[in-house]
Parts: structure tokens; C-alpha cells; sequence
């Protein structure tokens, strides 16, 4: 039978004991405080590798408020479909939505999501909070996002793609992290042992946003971009200049010369699975994969992957494309259930669940969780890349129209990965198709003279 | 067929056994009042059934083909477009390659189930002993779901993993990329739709077979004819309904074909797998392109008729129309 505690016996141990359940439980409480109890809410997602981690952060916001979500799980173009059905609806049947950062903008300039301050005027977007590429903004009278527009979502997951490369490999030849394409073409070539191991593994398919979001990184690392300017509503196609030529001879040469005999053919998950198996010496892939690569039940590789920012050329710097997901609340859904949505959001923001969200193998969209101790640890190596990638990715698509201009992308980049399509012509074409959409669509554009 | 072939060959009329449907009795078929009334009011349900189930849907979506949708406000803006989306339909790169891959899966996937679904029903059609068992292995594939289909031969025919690729590493064969190489992508798919559909054709051509009557072949015995000589001018021509129905059902069918791309190739490389539905998902669905999308609905549905009355046509020809 344990005795009282007298105030003699109250040793220093039993103290900090104390003190640090009262922490717990301040803490808990602060989060708690966090997210008031409201209705349940339906919460639209898609199946992705970052999925997981997800559900377990909401299970833990179910924990620890008492609050009620429903997830409904989608594959990617299920849930964009899923999305226009119930916002074009009378009555919305999802409250929050999460939107990738190909389709978010059909939503704000649809007019389907209801702007966060007017459900709650006091909210305020934690200032840690990524704002990634300012794409949580929107100016409606002015069609662009601005951080003067008015806070249209929250980010749920700041997603872009790191180099992943063989760090057991790097260290037995003795180099580093390779910072530039030239220094990754080298190393690709170096490590190209195929068909057991093969010196970089690219995604070529043509599949709802597949090989022009491998492709990007390259693009923009090499000065290029799709569009001239389109903060400034600028949509001048810039597709076919020097710089996006030489990147796309890049992405041909390097696949031709170190990659997968297969790269026209592969998606996300089969070069994912290079990398897991050991197959790959290098992938650019989205960051959410990185819990693959330490799972002893999904990788041969344990512990031997290493992450760094995508390679840029010199004069330029690191530049992913942000294949993001934000989450906006539907405008056609009863009040009680936007608030129900909102709560959710503001209590996702937070440093603490957002944590929680990359002990469960997902990515933190505040950036307090990026200067965390835990950030040190050996399992979340990716952090520090990552947090240093972000401030230079690139939100690619800000027109509701985009999804046509990503197949055009989708279907000319594989043509050319395919080899059937020499660089120039692919990028000559794809350019006309793109400046035919944004004539039609009737925005300021204008197109370059073709490559030879 | 009405009737039985006597020895000289000449079709003698079956004596009609047919009975009036329970319920039906004379008053019922020739004593019903001759009042338009009546008829439209027993009529007008089942009309305004079909009127709301298969007529509206289409009325709609012609209707919309004539216009541009695009979404402000929260709101559908509608733009008349006029003929445009149609116009814009003979410009499509995608359209065009799908019209192309279609009849070209169309064409092989449908041959090649009825050629192995015929040849297996001869095989099958004298095998008396484990008939259940025989049967119910042979038609497996066609319950599948078309999604597990994709996912069974996804990794059958993956490149890196694939235990057909694995296959041809043993006896020492470089890997195959049946799915991503344009020279193969679109034969794959047909190879699997042929797999999944073969069993189809050989369940109608085998209830076919089993309806023939014996005392031909008997006859044809007695004449000394082979058995090349019994199947070519006995066996085909008196199956040559239960050919064509059964060309018109898979040709139809095939010009639907949609989850097996979606879930193989994505369409790809580059279009070498594009088929029509795919299109049409990618334009109107993906691209969210409604106009231009009920538009070549419209056109797709045009062209389906246009096959299904050649059936129906053929059907006629070869004598059995209902």
C-alpha cells in the first residue's frame, strides 16, 4: 500500500514527476482549448502515400476534443470528381475539402469555397503555418493569389518532391549530396549498374498529374517556367525557351543514359518501389514516401536513403513544383458545419498536432515543427531538406483551367520520355496547345517563337 | 430456327404449340376496347418510364453539347457555342487516336474471342464427364471485376516484378515492357481482354453447339463426310446465328472498353493505348470540359448506333431477328 506523500517525503523526482504531468496536461488542454465541440464534420481526401498519417492525426483531433469527422477516401481523380459533384450541388455533401494544387484554384475562382474569416472573423492562420506560394489566398476581384486576398484554406500537406539517393552508396565513394544537375548526372552514371540497380529512376507515365510533376523540378531548377508571370496575370508561355529545352534534354539524357529502360512507363508508386527495393540509386519524389524507405516490411533499404533539395543548375536555386494539398471549407454546407470544419482547421494548425501528424509519418505544414528537436532525429532526416526546399517551390498552376493544361503537359512529356518526339518539337507543340487554352479561356498571353 | 431440315434439305414448318400467356385469354388480345384513350392510358406509364430513364438523359446531353459551361459564383455560366464543340471534335488528336486504338482493339480482342471461344466450345461440346467442373474454370474470368482484372495482370505484366517477365528470364530472355512500350502496350490489352472475355463467347457458342440438332450429324456420317468437312458446311452454318449475335454483343461491348486501359496503360505511352471511353473520361471528366464532352458523347452514342443497327441488320439477314 503506498503511503502518503508528507511534505518531507516529496522528493525532487517525485517533483519533476509531478511537474511533468501537469505539463502533459496543460498541453493536452491547450490543444483541447484549441477546437471547441462542434458537429461532425465529412472530410473528402484522397488516397496517397501521406494518407495514413492523416487518418491517425484525426483520430487523434477525435481523441482529444470529442469531436466528430468522417473521411471519405478517393484515388486522386475520384476525389476531384467527388469534390465538383457535392460543391455544384444544391447542398454540399463534404464540408472540408482537400485540394491538390491542380485544382484548387476551379474551386476559388468557382466561387465553392467559403472564404475562412467569414465564418470566423477572428481566425487567424498560425504565423508558422507555410502559406506555399501564397496559394492560401485569394484575391477574387483581381483573380490572383495574394496575401491581401482573403484566407481561403489551410494547408494540410506541403508537398513537393526531394531528391531521395543511396547514402550508403555516397558514402563508400565518398561524396556528397549533390547540389547541382551536373553533379547528379555524374553520380547517376556513376552508380548506373542496371538491371540490378539503376543510376536514377524517373516517372515518365501519363497519368492525371505524373510526369509533368517529376518534370518540374528540372524545369524550374534550370531557370524555366511554364508561364511568364502569373502573380502579375501574365500567362505569356515560356514553355519553350532555352531554359525549358535544356531541361528537357536533361530529363531524355539522364533517363536515356542512366535510367530505367522503362521510363515511359512508370508511375509514382513503381518509382517508389525502385527505391525501396534497392533497384534505384536516386528518384526525385514527392516527400511523403520517406516512411516507405525506413519500413523493414516495405524496403530493402533501411536506413541507407538519404534526402537533399532537388538539384538546380548553377545561378539558380533549388525551385520543386508544389504538388500541395490545401484544405478549404465548401460554401454550400449549413454554418454549423462550416464552424464544425473550421474547428478542425484550427486545430490542425497547431505546432503540437502537427507534430503528432509527423510522428504518424506525415509532413508538418507549420514550420515551429521544422525547429523542433524532434526534426534532429535520425527517422525524420528529411525535415531539414524539406524546410529548406519550400521557401523556394513553386506554386504552378494559379487558373481554374489548369487540369487542361496538365494533359497537354501529361501526354507531350510522355510522348517525348517515350522517345517518340524529339525536345524541341515536344516543347513546340505543347506550347502552341497551351497558348491555344489560355487564348480560348481569354487570358493575357503570348508565345514564343518555336525552338529549331 | 422455326422449323427442321428434312433430308432434301427444304425446311419443314413447325406446327405452331405455342400457348396464350397466362392471363392473356381472347378477351384480353382481341377484345380490348379500340379507344386511343385507353391505350395511351395503359401506355403512358411505361412511355414515361423510358421517356425519363433514357430520353431525357440523352435530350440533355445533346441539349448541352450546343453550349460552353464554366462555374463563377458558384454558379454553372452557360455560353451557346453553336456547332463549336462539334467542329472542335474533328481537331482532336486524342479523339482521333482513340477512334483509331478502338477499332483496332475492337476489331482483334473481338476476333480473337470468338475464334478461341468457338474452338474451345467444339473441344467442350462432346465432353460429357466433369461438365460443371470444366464449365465453371472456363468462365472464371468473365466474374471477375474488371478492376481486379487490371490489378491481376498489372503485376503479371510488370516489368521490374512480373512473374511473366520472370518467365521469360528463366529460359533467357531479356524482360519485356509489355504495358509502357508502344509496340506492345495496346497487343497486351487485347491479350487480356481476350483472357477476360473468351469465356463469353464460349458459353453462347456452346449452348449454340448443344442446340444443334444430332440427326445432321448423323446424316453427315453416313454421307462419309471429315470432321473438317463436317464443321465447315454443317457445324459453321447452322452456328452462323449464334456468330453474329454473338460478334454484335462483344463489338459493342468493345467500344466500351474502359477499366482495363485505365487500370494497364493510363492510355499510354503516349496514346498507343488511347480508346475512346478513355478519351471521353479524360476531356470531359479530367478536364471538366461539359460541352465538349457531351459533344463527343453525342457522337460516340451516333457511332454505337450506327454498329448496333449493322447488327441488327445482320442479324436479320442471318435469320434471327426476334
Amino acid at each position: 500500500m503506498r503511503e502518503p506523500i508528507t511534505k518531507r517525503g516529496l522528493t525532487r523526482r517525485d517533483a519533476l514527476v509531478g511537474l511533468g504531468a501537469i505539463a502533459a496536461g496543460l498541453s493536452g488542454k491547450a490543444r483541447i482549448a484549441a477546437a471547441a465541440s462542434v458537429v461532425p464534420i465529412t472530410i473528402v481526401i484522397n488516397q496517397s502515400p501521406w494518407f495514413d498519417s492523416f487518418r491517425k492525426t484525426v483520430e487523434l483531433y477525435e481523441k482529444e476534443t470529442g469531436n466528430k469527422v468522417e473521411l471519405d477516401v478517393n484515388p486522386f481523380a475520384g476525389s476531384l470528381e467527388k469534390q465538383r459533384n457535392s460543391v455544384r450541388a444544391g447542398r454540399g455533401q463534404y464540408d472540408l475539402l482537400i485540394m491538390n494544387g491542380g485544382w484548387f484554384a476551379e474551386m476559388y475562382f468557382g466561387g465553392f469555397i467559403e472564404p475562412i474569416n467569414d465564418i470566423d472573423p477572428s481566425f487567424k492562420l498560425d504565423p508558422d503555418v507555410y502559406t506555399l506560394g501564397d496559394t492560401v489566398y485569394f484575391d477574387a476581384a483581381r483573380k490572383i493569389m495574394v496575401p491581401t486576398g482573403k484566407l481561403m484554406s489551410v494547408p494540410i500537406s506541403p508537398l513537393i518532391p526531394l531528391l531521395y539517393y543511396r547514402g550508403d552508396l555516397y558514402k563508400e565513394a565518398g561524396l556528397k549530396a549533390p547540389e547541382t544537375f551536373a553533379e547528379l548526372e555524374a553520380n547517376a552514371q556513376r552508380f548506373h549498374k542496371p538491371p540490378g540497380r539503376y543510376g536514377i529512376v524517373q516517372r515518365g507515365a501519363r497519368g492525371p498529374a505524373s510526369v509533368s510533376y517529376d518534370f518540374y523540378p528540372y524545369l524550374f531548377g534550370f531557370g524555366g517556367s511554364i508561364f511568364k508571370n502569373q502573380a502579375a496575370s501574365d500567362y505569356s508561355v515560356m514553355l519553350n525557351n532555352e531554359a525549358g529545352l535544356t531541361a528537357l534534354q536533361y530529363y531524355l539524357r539522364i533517363a536515356k543514359e542512366a535510367g530505367h529502360p522503362q521510363t515511359a512507363s512508370l508511375e509514382q508508386a513503381e518509382v517508389i518501389q525502385n527505391m525501396a527495393t534497392g533497384k534505384a540509386a536516386h528518384i526525385m519524389a514527392v516527400v511523403s514516401a520517406w516512411s516507405q524507405m525506413d519500413d523493414p516490411d516495405k524496403s530493402a533499404v533501411v536506413d541507407k536513403v538519404e534526402f537533399a533539395p532537388a538539384p538546380h543548375a548553377p545561378g539558380f536555386s533549388t525551385a520543386s513544383g508544389l504538388g500541395h494539398w490545401l484544405g478549404g471549407i465548401a460554401k454550400n454546407i449549413p454554418d454549423d458545419r462550416k464552424r464544425g470544419a473550421l474547428e478542425f482547421l484550427r486545430w490542425f494548425q497547431t505546432k503540437d498536432a502537427q507534430l503528432a501528424n509527423a510522428r504518424f509519418g506525415g509532413i508538418p505544414i507549420n514550420a515551429a515543427s521544422y525547429r523542433d528537436p524532434m526534426s534532429q532525429e535520425r527517422k525524420f532526416r528529411w525535415m531539414k531538406p524539406l524546410a529548406d526546399s519550400l521557401q523556394h517551390a513553386v506554386s504552378v498552376y494559379q487558373f481554374p483551367e489548369s487540369s487542361e493544361v496538365i494533359a497537354i503537359l501529361e501526354l507531350g512529356l510522355n510522348q517525348a520520355v517515350a522517345r517518340n518526339v524529339e525536345a524541341a518539337p515536344s516543347l513546340n507543340d505543347m506550347a502552341a496547345q497551351i497558348y491555344g487554352v489560355m487564348t480560348k479561356y481569354g487570358y493575357q498571353t503570348a508565345k514564343l517563337p518555336p525552338l529549331r | 430456327m422455326d422449323g427442321s431440315v428434312s433430308a432434301s434439305g427444304q425446311v419443314a414448318p413447325r406446327p405452331n404449340t405455342r400457348t396464350p400467356a397466362p392471363g392473356l385469354g381472347a378477351d384480353a388480345s382481341h377484345g380490348a376496347p379500340d379507344d386511343p384513350v385507353w391505350r395511351w392510358a395503359t401506355l403512358s406509364p411505361a412511355l414515361l418510364m423510358m421517356l425519363l430513364l433514357s430520353v431525357l438523359p440523352l435530350a440533355n446531353l445533346f441539349l448541352t453539347s450546343f453550349y460552353s459551361v464554366s462555374w463563377a459564383g458558384g454558379r454553372a455560366v452557360w455560353m451557346p457555342a453553336g456547332f463549336a464543340n462539334y467542329v472542335a471534335l474533328a481537331h482532336d488528336d486524342l479523339l482521333r487516336a482513340g477512334i483509331v486504338n478502338t477499332l483496332i482493339f475492337a476489331i482483334f480482342a473481338v476476333g480473337g474471342q470468338m475464334l478461341l471461344g468457338f474452338m474451345l466450345a467444339l473441344l467442350c461440346v462432346r465432353v460429357n464427364r466433369a461438365r460443371t467442373l470444366y464449365r465453371t474454370i472456363f468462365i472464371l474470368p468473365i466474374l471477375i471485376p474488371g478492376i481486379v482484372v487490371g490489378a491481376i495482370w498489372k503485376l503479371l505484366l510488370n516489368f521490374d516484378f512480373g512473374f511473366v517477365n520472370q518467365i521469360i528470364g528463366l529460359v533467357g530472355f531479356d524482360p519485356v515492357n509489355w504495358l509502357g512500350a508502344k509496340e506492345t502496350a495496346l497487343a497486351s490489352v487485347i491479350l487480356v481482354d481476350i483472357w477476360h472475355w473468351t469465356p463469353f463467347c464460349f458459353l453462347l457458342f456452346l449452348a449454340g453447339l448443344e442446340s444443334l440438332p444430332l440427326d445432321i450429324y448423323e446424316a453427315t456420317k453416313i454421307d462419309g463426310a471429315t470432321i473438317w468437312q463436317e464443321l465447315i458446311y454443317v457445324t459453321v452454318p447452322m452456328m452462323i446465328p449464334t456468330i453474329v449475335v454473338t460478334f454484335a454483343f462483344r463489338l459493342i461491348l468493345a467500344f466500351k472498353v474502359f477499366d482495363e486501359v485505365y487500370l494497364l496503360t493510363g492510355g499510354g505511352p503516349g496514346t498507343s493505348t488511347e480508346v475512346l471511353s478513355f478519351t471521353l473520361y479524360q476531356r470531359f471528366f479530367r478536364e471538366d470540359k461539359t460541352g465538349y464532352g457531351a459533344a463527343m458523347s453525342m457522337s460516340i452514342i451516333f457511332l454505337v448506333c450506327i454498329l448496333l443497327i449493322f447488327a441488327l441488320s445482320a442479324r436479320r439477314r442471318a435469320g434471327t431477328a426476334p
